[in-house]
């Protein structure tokens, strides 16, 4: 590399320094330095055996049914109305989880507007049969399920067409080239997947919070939560550690998808060709469908029945249907706007500086310093959400004058920026990494500066895969709760954190109407990135796969 | 002694009571911390009404339990950096305890309105701003009515019985209190309540949300959640216990540490004025000021029966009280 890629390289390298390693350093040394009396807590063994059992639980569930959309969606086909199935089987994923468990908390219970419709409600005196642990396993599998789904449609996208060819060559029947080709090629996709849908469970807090408090089933989010929220700047190091016991916890997972990673195979000329299935394929279409149902159009269902009732337990009908919950969650001097506008200038903001932070780290990740960095820089975005945060209050408190920044929209917009940073990054590096470097030594042979041809020269043909990364941050932030609750203070509530705080508070009808203002917002910006991002690649947007 | 029958007899004066006069508001302005045990929407509306008449001040506010918001403010306070000006919570026990600790500034300076003397502390460290009882709370097709607190003991509530946590709510403490110092229930009644599968968790919203929502017959929360919803057709109703309620007054006081002091006058200026009640009481709360009309749904006032308190004694025995009952429910 030249001389003069230096100071692009340095500025890189400090600010990856800087959002990356720092907090994670400082996490670790408070977290080893004290973690004596907490390990000997049985409440944080019981929490770590619930968080393990349920990760584990939701990630299989998440890799059966991620598995079989795959087949689905993918492998097999041409399904009816497939490209509206693939963008309905990755929803899920979308929807803010705290929503989504608001919406089957809901569907199930006996007040439930559809289970007493069907004449299927429980009986008076009957606890809502989501309140479990196997109610978490599912939620969260079918939250997990697009990850896994995801995960095997960009491997599927490499897979050489040619494989499956000479198979057929061979005389192997389509079913078995499919069965003994693709299928173990796709195997480490689907382990990867199956470890980030664990990852996204175990560090998950909307479902942990609303489906496990009233469970009496904590795990460690929550724990740490309520350490948190309870003991303040005292429980900091016990946070600290069970936030590090978390992240290894997290470790196998990460060592799977590295592993997976490595797997890969090589891309090929041609795609995979979808087997062609006979009549099978409208019921195959159909179950897809039913299964879709379920998982969408049934908790959104009864959330919008529960935002649209008078009081809670009166039955849903034209007659009683009232706009009353939203008109309360937007009257003035409700938190519903300020969370609204809190929730969009952190999303918005960490999505600008993470793009534009992006430009100089993808145009340097050749040096091996940079690349470090940004390895730095993944974990936070690999790692449960809670480690952020805590490490984001551990890195403000230690700073001359903290204190008074704790509770404040810089402590989330700093915790924001190093758990998003790698997902700002990733479309940015893949791009940077098939410029041409003879543009390079054409700028520089004609005498431009360091900041003239990165402005000039790799600016314009990255803006793309930047603006990529901006929607990818903007969408994950926008409804982020896990990070926010551990640091929002008067004034400074998320709108994740508003929907926890009033479901929390009994308040299930307003949280609702909150919920699905939440939603709506959600799909104005997915409609407007889809507008903006026409001419991205294939995978870019979740739900163009 | 804040509680009492006494307020019930300045109710009785109602029609005579006249509204103070009110001097000419201060300007005030800048930024207000308020931390508050109020519901959401209740607390939103407070606000907004505060902001009506001084806009020039921003209100930036937290809800949360009683109990909650307490150890938030205690890890603050350790830290060294106490963010509330203005304190908005259940109990006057909480205040008490704050107030020798010298946590609280007096403020002389506060036009208490028509708010009877027994509302307020006498050094005006805090103020009481209205009453709120707890009583008990059943689903309309609960299997029987119940009358009495022992009622809630019967075999038909089995695991039917929702309450809200001490360490959350503010009027659980001093309910459980309240039962603790009445010689005809006492610890055995709440032994009995325990042994039938009482659990007692979070704040009185989500006992009346699981009320209502029909995951539990019956609860044990304060007055006005089930009477407003109720009047909003939710199938629910409250019963005042012949055997008394216990009550709370959700005073409001000044942190010593509180960075705008004329702006929390001010807050504390409104809840206790004419205006500041009558707000109150259209959120579904018994007023303070006995001049201000009491909401519909309640029973005459005076027919409410309140259980004996000692609050001096409650304040001797309120964190062993409560240690053992958390450890009796497990809560």
């Amino acid at each position: 590399m030249p001389r003069d890629g230096r100071s692009l390289a340095a500025l890189a390298l400090s600010w990856l320094v800087l959002i990356g390693a720092v907090p994670l350093l400082r996490l670790l040394a408070e977290g080893v330095a004290s973690p004596g009396p907490v390990f000997a807590d049985p409440a944080v063994w019981r929490a770590a055996r619930r968080s393990l059992a349920v990760a584990a639980g939701a990630s299989g569930c998440a890799a059966a049914l991620g598995a079989a959309l795959a087949w689905a969606l993918l492998l097999r086909g041409p399904l009816p109305g497939r490209r509206a199935l693939v963008f309905a089987a990755v929803l899920p994923l979308l929807v803010p989880p705290q929503v989504m468990a608001l919406g089957w908390i809901q569907a199930t219970g006996p007040s439930s507007p559809l289970l007493l419709a069907l004449d299927l409600a429980p009986p008076l005196g009957t606890t809502n049969p989501v309140y479990s642990p196997v109610g978490m396993i599912l939620l969260l599998g079918v939250q997990g399920a697009p990850l896994v789904f995801l995960t095997l449609a960009g491997t599927l996208r490499r897979i050489p067409g040619e494989a499956v060819l000479a198979a057929r060559g061979l005389g192997a029947a389509p079913q078995a080239a499919l069965r003994h080709v693709v299928w173990p090629l796709l195997a480490p996709a689907l382990a990867a997947g199956a470890g980030l849908a664990y990852i996204a469970a175990l560090g998950n807090f909307g479902v942990g919070a609303l489906i496990g408090i009233p469970a009496r089933y904590i795990v460690l989010t929550v724990l740490i939560w309520q350490k948190l929220s309870t003991g303040g700047a005292a429980a900091l190091a016990e946070a600290a550690a069970i936030a590090l016991l978390l992240a290894v916890m997290a470790a196998p997972a990460l060592a799977l998808q590295g592993w997976a990673a490595r797997a890969a195979p090589l891309a090929g000329r041609q795609a995979v060709a979808p087997l062609a299935l006979g009549a099978a394929r409208w019921g195959i279409a159909a179950l897809v469908l039913a299964y879709l149902v379920v998982v969408l159009i049934v908790p959104l269902a009864a959330l919008a029945a529960a935002a649209l009732v008078p009081a809670v337990g009166v039955p849903i009908g034209a007659a009683t249907a009232t706009l009353g919950n939203f008109a309360a969650a937007l009257a003035a001097g409700s938190h519903t706007l300020r969370a609204i506008g809190n929730s969009l200038m952190l999303s918005f903001g960490a999505a600008a500086i993470l793009a534009l932070a992006s430009l100089p780290v993808a145009l340097s990740l050749r040096r091996s310093e940079v690349k470090l960095g940004s390895a730095a820089a993944d974990l936070p975005y690999a790692l449960p959400g809670t480690c952020t945060a805590v490490a984001a209050i551990l890195v403000v408190l230690s700073l001359p004058g903290g204190m008074a920044l704790y509770g404040s929209l810089a402590v989330i917009l700093l915790a924001y920026l190093t758990r998003f940073q790698a997902l700002a990054l990733r479309p940015v590096a893949a791009a940077a990494a098939r410029l041409d470097p003879l543009l390079d030594h054409a700028a520089r042979g004609m005498g431009a500066g360091t900041l003239r041809r990165v402005l000039s020269v790799h600016a314009p043909p990255l803006a793309p895969a930047l603006a990529a990364g901006a929607i990818l941050v903007a969408l994950t932030a926008i409804n982020e709760v896990t990070v926010s609750v551990l640091l929002y203070g008067p004034g400074t509530q998320t709108l994740g954190v508003l929907v926890f705080t009033l479901q929390e508070s009994g308040q299930s009808a307003q949280a609702a109407a909150v919920s699905c203002l939440a939603l709506a917002l959600m799909a104005a910006l997915m409609a407007a990135a889809t507008l903006a991002a026409r001419r991205l690649p294939a995978g870019t947007l979740p739900w163009r796969p | 002694m804040l509680l009492g029958r006494r307020p019930f007899a300045r109710l009785a004066a109602a029609g005579l009571a006249l509204p103070a006069l009110r001097p000419a508001r201060a300007a005030v302005s800048g930024p207000l911390v308020l931390y508050t045990s109020q519901l959401e929407p209740d607390a939103a509306r407070t606000v907004e009404a505060f902001r009506a008449l001084h806009p020039g001040v921003q209100v930036d506010w937290i809800r949360g339990g009683t109990g909650t918001i307490m150890t938030r403010l205690r890890a603050e306070i350790a830290a060294g950096s106490p963010r509330p000006d203005v304190l908005l919570l259940a109990d006057s026990l909480t205040f008490e305890g704050l107030k020798e600790e010298g946590r609280l500034r007096p403020a002389p300076e506060v036009n208490t309105a028509g708010v009877p003397a027994d509302y307020i502390a006498a050094d005006r460290s805090y103020f009481g701003t209205k009453l709120i009882t707890t009583g008990i709370m059943h689903h309309i097709r609960a299997p029987f009515v119940p009358a009495r607190w022992t009622d809630l003991t019967d075999p038909r509530a089995r695991g039917q019985v929702a309450m809200p946590s001490p360490a959350v709510s503010g009027a659980a403490a001093i309910h459980v209190l309240a039962l603790t110092q009445n010689p005809a229930l006492g610890w055995p009644y709440i032994e009995k309540l325990v042994e039938g599968g009482v659990q007692a968790r979070g704040g009185n919203g989500p006992v009346m949300q699981a009320v209502a929502g029909g995951e539990r017959a019956f609860g044990i929360v304060i007055d006005y959640l089930p009477i407003r919803e109720a009047a909003k057709g939710a199938p629910v109703r409250f019963v005042f216990p012949e055997d008394g309620v216990s009550a709370i007054t959700e005073p409001a006081a000044i942190l010593s540490s509180a960075r705008n002091v004329p702006a929390a006058i001010a807050f504390i200026d409104f809840l206790l004025s004419p205006e500041g009640q009558r707000l109150a009481a259209s959120q579904g709360f018994l007023p303070a000021d006995p001049a201000v009309a009491p909401p519909p749904g309640f029973p005459d006032p005076r027919t409410i029966r309140i259980m004996p308190f000692d609050a001096a004694r409650a304040a001797r025995e309120r964190d062993e009280t409560l240690r053992r009952f958390a450890a009796l429910t497990g809560s």
